[in-house]
């Protein structure tokens, strides 16, 4: 009872390490490749339930996924030579896991390699290119050209290259020191420049200012004149309206009047006894 | 090890947790032969970690031992130890013969009484298959899709709710949360009160060579749970790197001035729609919501320098304001001046033609007079003027025919003199 008991048991666990050995699972983000010692003999690109020999053979996993590689940034010199930091990044896909086994088994030594490819591709890319290449326009050409000599080497890994990107693009430190002061200095050339404006309105304007006060005035002055003269010609129409009518008399008139006003108190005269005032001084008519 | 009581084990829901003899004895010794059959595993699988309260024969980690996982414990331990030249094989292989023995103890004292060997055997058998049958009962949030994998294999998507699926090891569930709005902030870290900067990720070069500081927000979403969870590596992680590098290469087609001011919202837009570009090209799977900029500024280094800028542009405004101060003060003054000089002009006018017409009417009246009898008249006023003007002058009177032989002295010195003492006010003559 016993002894079968355990011969059961033993035959169950048996049954269930061979089936443990046998059937495999691919995951839906896996590709896996079967390898009978160490050889590989399948592709296996479909996820599900999958079965092998068993001991004998073994799997290794691949992703399937987009994968990203984001080796470390790097000085490099542009054309222009100004240096700068530049950190790229790309993505891309397993395709042909058994050249991937065969070049570089793991993702570690994939990585190592594959990054110093892209390295290489960006720094060549970048020599031939200046600062407003990288920033500008030119960027997205920059990527293409990259990823165009990137995806060259890419059959040789088994991979298909996506697409690479530059990230960060930075200036190295002493070159961001100057470009600090060079930022400073333009700042400093623009604060002087609306200084100056404001000198210069306000100059403008207060000369406007005083020009309009001297038109006005002198416009006032203008309009006086022509008033004051406006009154002595019509005055003298007047005068000479009236006066008009008998000159002797107004000869008279005037020369009384006028000896009124000229002749003040304490005029000392000499006057002759023939005069028309004495006229009846010594003798009677 | 104790057993877990069996109420616990009855509990489908934790079955798992509690490791019921007969699933430790199996998951440690599958464990052993993955680690047998896998020598080389590309990555860990982080789709995984979406699946809860699941053994996957795949992902499993020993955590503790089971009650006779002596041997099973650690990385070493395969039962082919020998076998296996890539894992080393530090302990010895499973005595099974001990092994089962000590299993029939414990279930000898699970099942006490009454039970044949072989029949309790059975029955504990059919029980925890019922229990691992059970376990494949699980619940999908209302944020969150359900995603049932057989054998890894993606079966199909089911939507919140209770659901039933193949348990572990056959099937998996993984349950993302799809409604969730995510959000990643790159150039700072945390929250209003206690922001810290990042310099590194937020400054960027713009298009004019200058350095900005630029802090922005990625709210995203996934559109996709398949493509989110099966096409992409750290999706996640993707988001943000591509999100620095889009808002980069906006960033770098503009000025500086634009990016501060006037262009913000623009280069908001433009970063999103390229990320989304980009996210869409890897078929990641994600929506990108919204990209904010949160901050563009100078770098704090060269700040001061700007709000000179902008204090020079103050003291524009001052200057210009003063300028129009002073205007505005003296043209006014000067209107009144002229209107002063020009109201004086006209009653100036005014009044020359009222004096005019004044001393023509008092001259009418007088030659009205002087034609009604003429010579006396004439007469009349010669003797009132004389009148009056010799009635205040001094009058010397010479007959020439008085003293001729004798020169005649005036003493003109005498008389200037004593006309100075008394002068009178003299009137000034119209005309």
């Amino acid at each position: 009872m016993s002894a079968r008991l355990t011969i059961l048991v033993i035959v169950l666990i048996a049954a269930f390490f061979v089936a443990l050995g046998t059937a495999f699972t691919v995951h839906q983000t896996q590709q896996a490749l079967v390898l009978q010692f160490g050889e590989p003999r399948r592709v296996i690109t479909e996820p599900g339930l999958h079965f092998k020999i068993p001991f004998i053979q073994n799997v290794s996993y691949y992703d399937s996924r987009v994968l990203d590689l984001d080796p470390q940034g790097q000085d490099m010199s542009l054309v222009d030579q100004r240096r700068i930091n530049v950190d790229s990044f790309a993505r891309y896909k397993i395709v042909d896991p058994l050249k991937f086994y065969q070049t570089v088994a793991t993702d570690t030594a994939f990585r190592d390699r594959f990054g110093n490819i892209l390295n290489g591709g960006v720094r060549d890319a970048l020599g031939q290119a200046d600062l407003t290449d990288v920033l500008g326009s030119g960027r997205q050409r920059v990527m293409d050209q990259i990823t165009t000599a990137v995806r060259r080497r890419a059959p040789e890994f088994g991979i298909e290259v996506i697409e690479v990107r530059i990230g960060r693009t930075e200036l190295t430190a002493d070159t961001t020191q100057a470009t600090y002061n060079r930022m400073r200095s333009d700042r400093m050339a623009e604060a002087a420049d609306f200084r100056g404006r404001g000198q210069e309105q306000k100059s403008r304007i207060e000369a406007e200012a005083n020009r309009d006060v001297t038109v006005l005035i002198a416009e006032a002055e203008k309009q006086a004149q022509i008033l004051i003269g406006e009154g002595e010609a019509k005055s003298r129409k007047i005068l000479n309206d009236a006066q008009g009518k008998d000159a002797t008399f107004y000869a008279f008139f005037r020369a009384m009047e006028a000896y009124r006003a000229a002749l003040g108190e304490g005029t000392t005269m000499v006057l002759s006894p023939n005069s028309e005032f004495f006229r009846y001084f010594d003798r009677l008519p | 090890m104790p057993a877990a009581p069996i109420w616990r084990l009855l509990g489908w829901y934790d079955a798992a947790a509690y490791y019921p003899p007969f699933v430790a004895v199996l998951s440690s010794l599958s464990y052993n032969a993955k680690q047998f059959m896998v020598s080389s595993t590309a990555r860990p699988l982080e789709a995984r970690e979406y699946s809860q309260r699941r053994i996957s024969l795949l992902i499993y980690k020993q955590q503790g031992s089971g009650p006779w996982g002596g041997g099973s414990g650690g990385n070493g331990g395969n039962p082919w130890g020998g076998r296996s030249p890539g894992v080393g094989g530090g302990s010895p292989p499973l005595d099974l013969e001990e092994l089962l023995r000590s299993g029939q103890e414990r279930l000898r004292r699970l099942l006490p009484n009454g039970f044949d060997n072989l029949r309790g055997l059975w029955l504990l058998a059919a029980v925890i298959i019922a229990i691992w049958g059970l376990s494949g009962f699980y619940r999908v949030q209302a944020d969150e899709q359900g995603v049932e994998m057989l054998f890894g294999a993606y079966a199909r998507t089911t939507s919140p709710g209770l659901h039933y699926w193949f348990p572990s090891p056959v099937g998996d569930v993984l349950r993302p949360k799809v409604t969730q709005t995510n959000q990643i902030t790159v150039g700072f870290r945390g929250s209003e009160p206690s922001v810290s900067a990042v310099p590194q990720e937020s400054h960027m070069l713009a298009g004019d060579q200058n350095i900005a500081d630029v802090w922005f927000v990625v709210q995203w979403r996934i559109r996709d749970a398949g493509d989110f969870l099966f096409n992409m590596r750290d999706a996640e992680g993707t988001v943000k790197v591509a999100a620095e590098s889009a808002v980069r290469e906006v960033v770098g087609r503009n000025p500086l001035q634009a990016v501060m001011t006037n262009q913000r919202e623009l280069i908001a837009q433009d970063s999103r729609d390229l990320l989304q570009t980009i996210m869409d090209g890897y078929g990641a799977g994600i929506t990108i919501l919204d990209l904010r900029i949160q901050k563009a500024d100078p770098p704090s280094e060269v700040i001061d320098a700007f709000n000179e800028v902008q204090r020079a542009k103050q003291d524009e405004d001052r200057l210009r304001n003063e300028a129009l101060a002073y205007s505005n003060d003296i043209i006014p003054r000067a209107k009144g001046e002229a209107a002063r000089m020009v109201e004086g002009a006209t009653a100036e006018r005014d009044k020359l033609i009222a004096e005019a017409e004044g001393q023509a009417s008092r001259f009418s009246a007088f030659y009205q007079t002087y034609a009604a009898n003429k010579d006396i008249t004439i007469r009349r006023m010669y003797l009132e003027a004389m009148q009056e003007v010799l009635g205040r002058s001094q009058i010397i009177m010479m007959d020439e025919n008085a003293g001729s032989g004798v020169v005649p002295y005036l003493a003109l010195p005498e008389i200037q003199r004593r006309t100075q003492v008394e002068r009178p006010q003299v009137q000034g003559s119209e005309q």
